[in-house]
């Protein structure tokens, strides 16, 4: 074989090798945008995952005077009210309110249930309708259940021209929204960074600055370097074991978010240490020499001159740390637990976006459409993250020249 | 002519490998004392001894005593901290920190713990005129120093040794990175700056000592084979390897 054939075989396979690699990630990609990019929306963000459920009764039986109506779904005129067949986040078939007039009757009712009686509620686009029970034309209670109205149509049929009025409602909340995930996403990333940023730039400070070359100094460096590769199922462990006492010290009954945030922390101290020593070397030893000279103290020389200098490096420690906590799963299931909570707290349980989508996948149902959605979420977030490392690491070099 | 250094016996290390021998030197205050020699010789870790500077690098031994006003600035009744004051020093490249002029001046006295703005303002303005460099960069004081010319960063760092209003200005090869223009600016500041301070200049290039210093040292495998006035040095020199240096015939 000549060496010209030679070369064209070895160019081959490397554009096959790249175009494999760049192909499969496209794919994976596309079918995250086909899967959930419909999915993602305002109530998706906004809303709560888990659903509530209202019993109410109509208070003002007179139908009003209502706008005209000309959009999406099937238009009761009697009620003023629209419907859509729609299949949840939860994989039910359901029939959702699409509009409603304010002056509707079914838009303001007494609640039924107990302990809030008289309590005004009503239907709003976020309402999907469980059951209900109507007056007939000639005056008689009739319950229709969610078997029976099978869909819109059939119930918008019965409500203009089977009935007489409506008595009560049985409906609840449309779920399936992310907001109590992205909200203990953001409490997991405060906790952690508050903790690993000081704790993990004062540990680069010194091992770059202040430590000699002593054996026990290399066994600190190289001690961090294998904490890197631990797996982070590992430190959820050690979480769960080793840190829950001390969240129980802080209120804490079970696992909690605060107990997640902890233990990411210490993933994220490697990162840290790692990132802010790097930028450290960076910074002239001139620099550092011409402060000394001046008298300036050592702490001084630091504080003043070779911290600013790697600020840059230190915030793309931060942004990297930022992504890792947002794509942590594995070390979260034991520490913060995998229940879906809509409204989180400190000491509470709850899901991050990357753990929400294990717990809907884990399900009986899993709901490709919403793991899909929450996937392209992070996708876009640490694309977002990357982007900003480049464009801080650019400052960075453009700034020490 | 008072003494501003005695040292005494000086030996120093690196790890295993001795770099400085036996050194014994008289340097005098308000004069400008030239170190020549050739690469490798030890003039630059001699210099940087005399602010005490190889204490940064890991594996430095010293013995032997340099004298400055009384007392031996290896003891421990010596603070490293107000020796530095007191001693300041410009490097071979110049290395101004990534701030702007002005802080960059006014940096050794914040250290000290000035805060009064009318007085910093006075320092940085003095300074700078000091250096000739005030004309130049007086609109630009809050630009970054980075902006500058070479030539102009190396005043500034000077300037900056100034503000701390030291005694001593030890100078390492200062113009050796720069444009003979540059070199001659800072050559004609030398000059001027002799009448406040002892200025002590590492230099590779033999003409400089020969134009700007009072007193000459020739070292030489990490010892000063002479050391006299300059033009005692460059004309009559005693011992036979100085001759041979300054004639080029090595180095």
């Amino acid at each position: 074989m000549n060496r010209k054939t030679k070369d064209m075989i070895l160019d081959g396979l490397t554009y096959i090798s790249s175009g494999i690699s760049v192909f499969v990630l496209i794919a994976i990609v596309l079918y995250l945008i086909i899967q959930g990019a419909s999915s993602i929306n305002w109530h998706l963000l906004s809303s709560n995952y888990n659903v509530t459920a209202y019993n109410a009764a109509v208070v003002e039986t007179n139908p009003g005077n209502y706008a005209p109506y000309n959009g999406e779904g099937v238009y009761s005129e009697q009620y003023g009210v629209a419907f859509k067949d729609i299949t949840t986040a939860h994989n039910d078939d359901e029939i959702q309110v699409v509009y409603i007039d304010s002056s509707s009757p079914l838009a303001n009712m007494e609640s039924l249930i107990a302990g809030e009686e008289g309590k005004m509620v009503g239907l709003n686009e976020d309402s999907v309708v469980q059951s209900l029970y109507y007056f007939d034309q000639s005056g008689e209670r009739v319950f229709l259940s969610r078997t029976q109205m099978s869909d819109a149509a059939t119930l918008v049929d019965i409500l203009d021209n089977q009935s007489s009025g409506v008595y009560s409602i049985n409906y609840q909340t449309l779920g399936g929204g992310i907001r109590g995930s992205i909200i203990v996403t953001l409490y997991l990333i405060v906790i952690s960074l508050l903790i690993s940023l000081p704790i993990g730039i004062a540990s680069a400070i010194y091992l770059h600055e202040y430590a000699t070359k002593s054996k026990i100094n290399s066994l600190i460096r190289s001690g961090i370097d294998t904490l890197t590769g631990v797996p982070s199922i590992v430190y959820g462990l050690m979480g769960v074991t080793v840190l829950f006492p001390v969240t129980q010290l802080m209120g804490a009954t079970s696992t909690s978010i605060l107990l997640g945030g902890l233990t990411l922390a210490i993933i994220l101290l490697p990162t840290i240490i790692r990132s802010t020593e790097e930028a450290l070397m960076v910074v002239p030893q001139s620099l550092r020499d011409g402060s000394l000279s001046l008298g300036a103290t050592k702490s001084q020389t630091i504080f003043k001159v070779v911290l600013p200098c790697a600020v840059n490096g230190i915030l793309t420690g931060i942004l990297l740390g930022i992504g890792r906590v947002i794509g942590e799963s594995a070390a979260l299931v034991y520490t913060t637990s995998t229940v879906i909570n809509d409204y989180p707290t400190l000491l509470g349980q709850g899901t991050s976006l990357s753990l929400m989508i294990w717990s809907i996948m884990s399900g009986e149902q899993p709901n490709y459409e919403l793991a899909s959605a929450i996937s392209l979420i992070i996708l876009i977030l640490v694309f977002i993250i990357n982007i900003l490392v480049k464009v801080v690491a650019k400052r960075f070099s453009r700034r020490l020249v | 002519m008072e003494l501003c250094f005695d040292v005494k016996n000086l030996n120093l290390w690196y790890g295993e490998k001795q770099a400085l021998t036996n050194i014994n030197m008289a340097i005098e205050s308000n004069a400008v004392t030239a170190f020549i020699g050739p690469s490798g010789c030890g003039k630059s870790t001699f210099l940087r001894c005399l602010d005490r500077m190889n204490d940064l690098i890991e594996g430095c031994r010293i013995s032997g005593a340099i004298i400055h006003q009384g007392i031996d600035i290896f003891s421990k009744a010596q603070d490293i901290v107000d020796l530095r004051t007191k001693v300041g020093m410009v490097f071979q490249k110049p290395n101004p920190f990534p701030m702007s002029v002005y802080d960059n001046i006014a940096y050794g006295p914040r250290c000290q713990g000035l805060k009064d703005r009318k007085k910093l303002d006075e320092i940085v303005i003095n300074s700078l005129k000091g250096v000739a460099l005030y004309d130049e960069v007086k609109d630009r004081l809050h630009d970054s120093a980075l902006g500058l010319s070479g030539g102009q960063q190396q005043r500034l760092c000077i300037a900056r040794a100034i503000a701390m209003s030291p005694e001593v200005i030890l100078m390492d090869e200062p113009t050796s990175a720069l444009d003979p223009i540059s070199t001659n600016k800072i050559e004609d500041l030398i000059l001027e700056l002799k009448k406040d301070y002892t200025i002590v200049i590492v230099t590779h290039n033999m003409q400089q000592a020969a134009r700007i210093s009072d007193y000459t040292a020739f070292f030489l495998l990490g010892e000063v084979v002479e050391m006299d006035k300059t033009d005692v040095i460059f004309n009559t020199p005693h011992d036979k390897r100085t001759e041979n240096y300054i004639t080029g015939r090595f180095g």
